[in-house]
């Protein structure tokens, strides 16, 4: 007879507030710039304003003798420390040598060329004014297709084609599908540069111990792992000797999953002068030299039967890489490829990407790294097909979606897409929506001469990254789970979260499994001195691999905790729950506490079962997981100006099993923000002379809070059966649904004039240009 | 980024054509120009001289140090004239030609060219580029003007 | 995005202020003293080193010019004042909605809350949204220096680009604004540049029995009025028609946002909604 044990409420599921909010919010996080060691020096690094020049001479005689300059380095004396590493391989990948510090030439305005160590920022700042460079400006290109024509500058002197690489994939029967289509529809879509914008700029702080060798390296990184080994291998230290610690990182969106010249300068000077060193980023540079995102342009080719049932998908893809392969640059318009089916039964697909240097700061990923391109693209193509054929384009949705029953369903592109119910967020939209009406409105507005758009994207994304084989160095991730003798538990997880919540939800899952009050847990990440290795956080993987890993390392414990159950209540039918072992015979319990207690002192211990209470688990996820949703936009356009309006936006988003719909919902709104960023208003431009001439917050325009509309939020849910947690990623779902919801609607609001299509930002003028053309 | 418009000068052609190419008057009309050394004739033929400007609108300040040249002489209705400068705030490069038309008692000047210019100006007074190049123009012109006027 | 060394110094009277900013190394005003008034174009254009004044004379705790009120008809408004103060003010609101509806459209709530009247008239960015608004309201700027004050019109204190009638050793003291007697209805019609939040053309109309004051920002080298526009209006014409004309024979700003030609059509349909809403707002 088992007495009945008080079982605590269950987290998981739960809107559970942040618990690192309160720290953000008071102000008292502390951030790379926060940090002050004694003896800290501050760098400042010269930068060319030259998109293609040769370097003649740099005096730096002047910036020396500048009262609390320290020291001033230049290319040559950097030429030891290793290039920035390029992580990604491809057949045939030109990886031009990226040293930390530009030599001989410029590639591109922003590349750094000196650096300045003084006692403050401000007088580091003074000096780069005093190093005189003399330039010899050559030809630079900053369009990736004019980088392709012949006799266009060449970035790199030894390919003067321009030409990165080359990569081809295909599968099925593409010639056959397009030779046997009823109908075919091309377009060009383009994906401009974006520019990644997280609100803290990177940074970092280098600490030498030269008595030891060892280097400590406060980064605002979303993969110190990495880091340590690659900033290692740079500077030639012993791994186990490097320490990366990130503080609080004030989002990253993909522009921190990177290895930067900066990291390995700040350490090098740092290792130099033999005091510790701060770099922080100003926003200019920022802009000029932290990787941008997208930079696409695509030319599709769809072919379909004329009842709208799709057969093949073509692709050429331009990727602009910039002047350098940065830690996964041409990985990106790979993932692009892969994703280009979305969620249809396209059985024959074609893909040529030709990744093209420019002299611009180089493209990598950036929030959906490749898959927004791709939904971007598929989903217009659906469109501009439905557009063709005269059918709505819920209905051609519908008619393609990959079956319920087809799971796991094998794409034409080499993927497994993991589980799906493809029509049930759709449908879930279109009621929200009141679609049929939503239409009878239009058809009214229309009458009125208004121009109202209702714009549709289904979408699908790649995420969880991701089993190791497709995924360069690694795609695992790591937890520990350890319960002090007092019962206490700390996490440490091998994800690096820099905003997305996980000391919340990585608590909800531990406070759950452990039976425990979520205060007892703590959640630490983001040092390597204390957390076992692990990859980062990015690509939507954080709770999908890192909170299956931490399932499994509890899971471990669980059955220790319970052997020691046993043992403590002397009988072999013991039940772990709610944080006791209770006996199921006697009713008698034992608290998490007294086990954690006991197995510290050690004074029994379970047959086999080792002193202690701590689980690592390092977990390799079989497969990515496969997130999807429906995304719908109603727009309405000033037919005098060509402003856009967003007057409804809803998301429903399957991304499997919620932890946490607080912490989701929020990832969907920001998500979307950067998707409506894309649509409406931003763009990283280059002139021709390759000078980036929204190069300030004052011309490029991020999304704010005012310019931002209602969104409305819902969910349905598949789990996925790759991890055991059912999670599929959420944090790339709302950029990656929403720019073809709103570049569909605004070109269905302008479908009575005849326009087909419009590239992003759509901007006022363009809208309005493409309008008065139309209506020309 | 295109540049173009014209100016009247109550000169003769031949005479707004001289005082365009007068070292002297480009320095007193160019805003916030100190000097121009003539440093010669160029490898190509054209006449070269040194400048150092002090830019000044409003708060924004920028000291340009760089050449002018005069290229194309088509006495007395064309030439061309190249503006180069660099400093601390970046570094423009205008090209233009100027052009002389008859025009009842004076002359209309044209102009017509581009300018480009990179460095923190290029990335950051996008908003305002188009509108100072104007405003230095117009400073530039309403200088000639007032200079021709001394000479009638 | 570190300015360069400058002094900085907190007045604590007008006259202080004064006889700072005249001193120059001798004893005159020469450009190398600045005025910090909320500073929200200043601190931006010095982080970038565009601007790298010498001394910065900060006017913050200068006594006695932030104020709104109102003596015979006339709206004083201090230098000091800020947008937030001008926008929330319930004597602007009900005395001169143009200027708290103008004020309530620049940039975010941040520069609003720093940002102040004269500084903006000072520094006469020509897409800045307070001229269009004074130059309809027929507003003046009192100017104050070591010799004494002078007062003039906006209208003539917006010389050029970021230029105005300011002379070395002067600081704007306040904003004068004339009350209305009839019914003018006013409004200002402004599309924004989402970026920076200034005006790509904004258009502020005042239109009263027998007269209309149109005030134009962000589409030539600075704010100015449509006298054109105003002709039409007074002689009958209709909100289109007379709208239409607005960017004739002007040379209209090009940018990266707007082109010379979007912006001169944007500006005629942004001055029709101004007319028909300031007309809609007569009584």
């Amino acid at each position: 007879m088992s007495t009945t044990i008080s079982v605590t409420e269950k987290l998981v599921g739960k809107s559970v507030r942040r618990r690192e909010d309160p720290r953000l919010i008071t102000g008292t996080a502390t951030y790379v710039d926060d940090l002050k060691l004694p003896g800290m020096h501050h760098a400042c690094i010269l930068r060319s304003p030259h998109a293609a020049a040769k370097i003649r001479s740099i005096d730096i005689s002047a910036a020396q003798s500048h009262p609390g300059v320290v020291a001033v380095f230049t290319g040559p004396d950097v030429a030891g420390v290793g290039p920035v590493p390029c992580g990604a391989s491809l057949p045939g990948l030109r990886v031009p040598h990226h040293a930390i510090l530009a030599t001989g030439r410029v590639y591109y305005v922003g590349h750094a060329v000196a650096v300045v160590v003084a006692t403050d920022r401000y007088v580091a700042a003074d000096a780069l004014d005093l190093i005189e460079v003399d330039y010899e400006p050559t030809a630079a290109v900053a369009d990736p297709e004019k980088a392709l024509e012949p006799g266009a500058p060449a970035v790199h002197p030894e390919w003067p084609d321009n030409v990165s690489f080359t990569y081809h994939q295909e599968g099925g029967e593409p010639e056959k599908a397009f030779a046997e289509a009823e109908v075919v529809v091309k377009q060009r879509i383009t994906s401009q540069r974006l520019v990644p914008m997280p609100m803290e700029t990177r940074g970092c702080v280098a600490e030498y111990h030269a008595a030891e060798k060892s280097l400590t390296l406060w980064s605002s990184t979303q993969i110190p792992h990495l880091l340590r080994t690659l900033v290692g291998q740079m500077l030639g230290l012993i791994e186990n000797r490097v320490r990366v610690i990130t503080p609080e990182v004030g989002g990253g969106f993909g522009c921190k999953l990177n290895v930067y010249a900066e990291e390995a300068l700040t350490s090098f000077v740092a290792m130099k002068i033999g005091k510790p060193v701060k770099w922080i980023e100003s926003r200019r540079e920022n802009f000029l030299c932290t990787i941008h995102g997208r930079g696409h342009v695509d030319y599709y080719e769809i072919a379909a039967k004329r009842d709208g049932t799709v057969l093949g998908l073509r692709l050429k893809l331009i990727q602009d890489l910039g002047a350098y392969q940065q830690l996964l640059t041409p990985a990106i318009p790979t993932l692009s490829v892969l994703m280009m089916p979305g969620l249809y039964k396209f059985r024959n697909i074609s893909a040529d990407i030709v990744g093209v240097f420019t002299n611009c700061v180089p493209t990598d990923a950036y929030r959906g790294a490749g898959r927004p391109e791709a939904t971007h693209g598929v989903e217009r193509m659906m469109d501009l097909l439905a557009v063709e054929l005269k059918m709505d384009p819920a209905e051609i949705r519908l008619k393609n979606f990959i079956g319920n029953d087809e799971f796991p369903y094998a794409t034409a592109t080499g993927l497994s897409y993991d589980s799906g119910d493809y029509a049930a967020p759709l449908k879930k939209a279109l009621d929200l929506v009141n679609y049929r009406e939503l239409r009878e409105d239009q058809r009214k507005a229309r009458e009125q001469g208004r121009l109202m758009g209702i714009g549709i994207s289904t979408y699908g994304e790649l995420c969880a990254f991701g089993p190791s084989p497709a995924t360069p160095a690694g795609g695992w991730e790591s937890a520990t789970v350890k319960i002090d003798p007092s019962g206490k538990v700390t996490v440490l997880t091998g994800a690096s979260p820099h905003g997305q919540g996980e000391e919340t939800t990585f608590a909800q899952i531990a406070a759950d499994e452990l039976g425990v009050p979520i205060d007892d847990v703590i959640v630490l990440h983001g040092d390597t001195a204390i957390v076992q290795y692990g990859i980062g956080t990015f690509g939507s993987r954080g709770t999908a691999v890192g909170g299956a890993a931490l399932y499994f390392a509890l899971k471990d414990l669980r059955a220790k905790i319970k052997k020691f159950g046993e043992m403590m209540l002397e009988s072999d039918d013991v039940t772990f729950s709610g944080g006791v072992c209770t006996c199921n015979k006697t009713g008698n319990t034992v608290s998490l506490a007294q086990i954690a207690g006991m197995s510290y002192r050690a004074m029994r211990l379970p047959v086999n079962e080792e002193p202690g209470m701590q689980a690592t688990r390092f977990w390799e996820p079989p497969n990515f997981a496969f997130p999807f949703g429906a995304h719908i936009a109603v727009t309405e356009i000033d037919r005098e100006t060509g402003h856009v309006a967003v007057s409804r936006y809803v998301a429903v988003d399957d991304c499997g099993n919620i932890i946490n719909p607080l912490l989701v919902a929020g990832q969907v709104h920001g998500g979307v923000a950067q998707g409506l960023g894309q649509s409406l208003w931003e763009q990283a431009v280059y002139d021709d002379t390759g000078q980036l001439i929204t190069g300030e917050l004052m011309d490029y325009a991020v999304p704010k809070a005012t310019m931002m509309p209602w969104i409305e939020t819902a969910h349905t849910t598949t789990p996925s059966p790759v991890n055991p947690l059912g999670v599929k990623g959420v944090g790339e779902a709302g950029t990656i649904g929403c720019s073809p919801a709103v570049v569909n609607s605004v070109v269905d609001a302008l479908s009575p004039p005849g326009v087909r299509h419009i590239d992003m930002p759509m901007t006022p003028e363009k809208v309005w240009k493409v309008l008065e053309g139309a209506r020309a | 980024m295109k540049i173009s418009g014209s100016y009247e000068l109550a000169l003769p052609p031949a005479r707004a054509y001289t005082i365009l190419q007068d070292p002297a008057i480009l320095a007193r009309c160019m805003p916030g120009c100190d000097h121009l050394n003539r440093i010669g004739e160029t490898e190509d033929g054209h006449v070269a001289y040194e400048m150092k400007m002090k830019m000044a609108i409003s708060s924004v300040q920028g000291l340009f140090a760089g050449t002018v040249k005069l290229a194309d002489p088509n006495e007395p209705s064309s030439f061309r004239l190249i503006v180069e400068g660099s400093g601390k705030i970046g570094f423009m490069k205008g090209e233009g030609v100027l052009t002389f038309v008859e025009s009842g008692a004076g002359t209309d000047v044209r102009y017509e060219g581009e300018v480009n210019v990179g460095g923190v100006i290029a990335g950051v007074g996008q908003r305002l580029l188009d509108v100072t190049a104007k405003h230095i123009i117009k400073k530039f012109f309403g200088k000639v003007v007032g200079a021709a006027g001394e000479m009638e | 995005m570190i300015p360069q060394n400058f002094e900085y110094s907190s007045p604590r009277s007008l006259e202080a202020a004064l006889d700072q900013l005249a001193g120059g190394p001798d004893g005159s005003a020469d450009g190398s003293t600045k005025i910090l008034a909320g500073g929200m174009s200043l601190i931006p254009l010095m982080k970038l080193r565009l601007a790298a004044p010498e001394r910065l004379v900060d006017l913050r705790r200068v006594p006695g010019l932030n104020y709104i009120r109102e003596e015979s008809g006339v709206l004083h408004i201090g230098a000091m004042t800020t947008h937030y103060e001008v926008e929330s003010s319930a004597l602007v609101r009900a005395k001169c909605p143009l200027l708290a509806e103008a004020a309530a459209n620049i940039g975010d709530v941040q520069v609003r809350n720093v940002g102040t009247i004269g500084g903006s008239v000072a520094h006469a960015d020509p897409a800045a949204d307070y001229p269009a608004s004074l130059l309809a309201l027929e507003a003046s700027v009192t100017l104050v220096s070591k010799a004494g004050e002078r007062t003039m019109s906006v209208e003539d204190f917006l010389v050029d680009t970021m230029t105005t009638a300011l002379e070395p050793g002067e600081i704007v003291r306040e904003v004068t604004v004339p009350l209305e007697k009839s019914g003018a209805g006013t409004a200002y019609a402004k599309m924004v540049q989402p970026a920076s939040g200034f005006a790509i053309v904004g258009v502020a109309a005042r239109i009263g029995e027998g007269f209309a004051r149109i005030g134009v920002t962000g589409l030539a080298s600075k704010a100015y009025r449509a006298r054109n526009v105003e002709a039409l209006l007074e002689g009958g014409a209709d909100a289109a028609t007379a709208a239409a004309v607005i960017a004739e024979g002007v040379d209209a700003n090009s940018d990266l946002h707007a082109s010379a030609d979007y912006r001169r059509h944007v500006a005629t349909v942004y001055a029709a909604r101004a007319i028909r809403q300031a007309i809609s707002r007569k009584y």
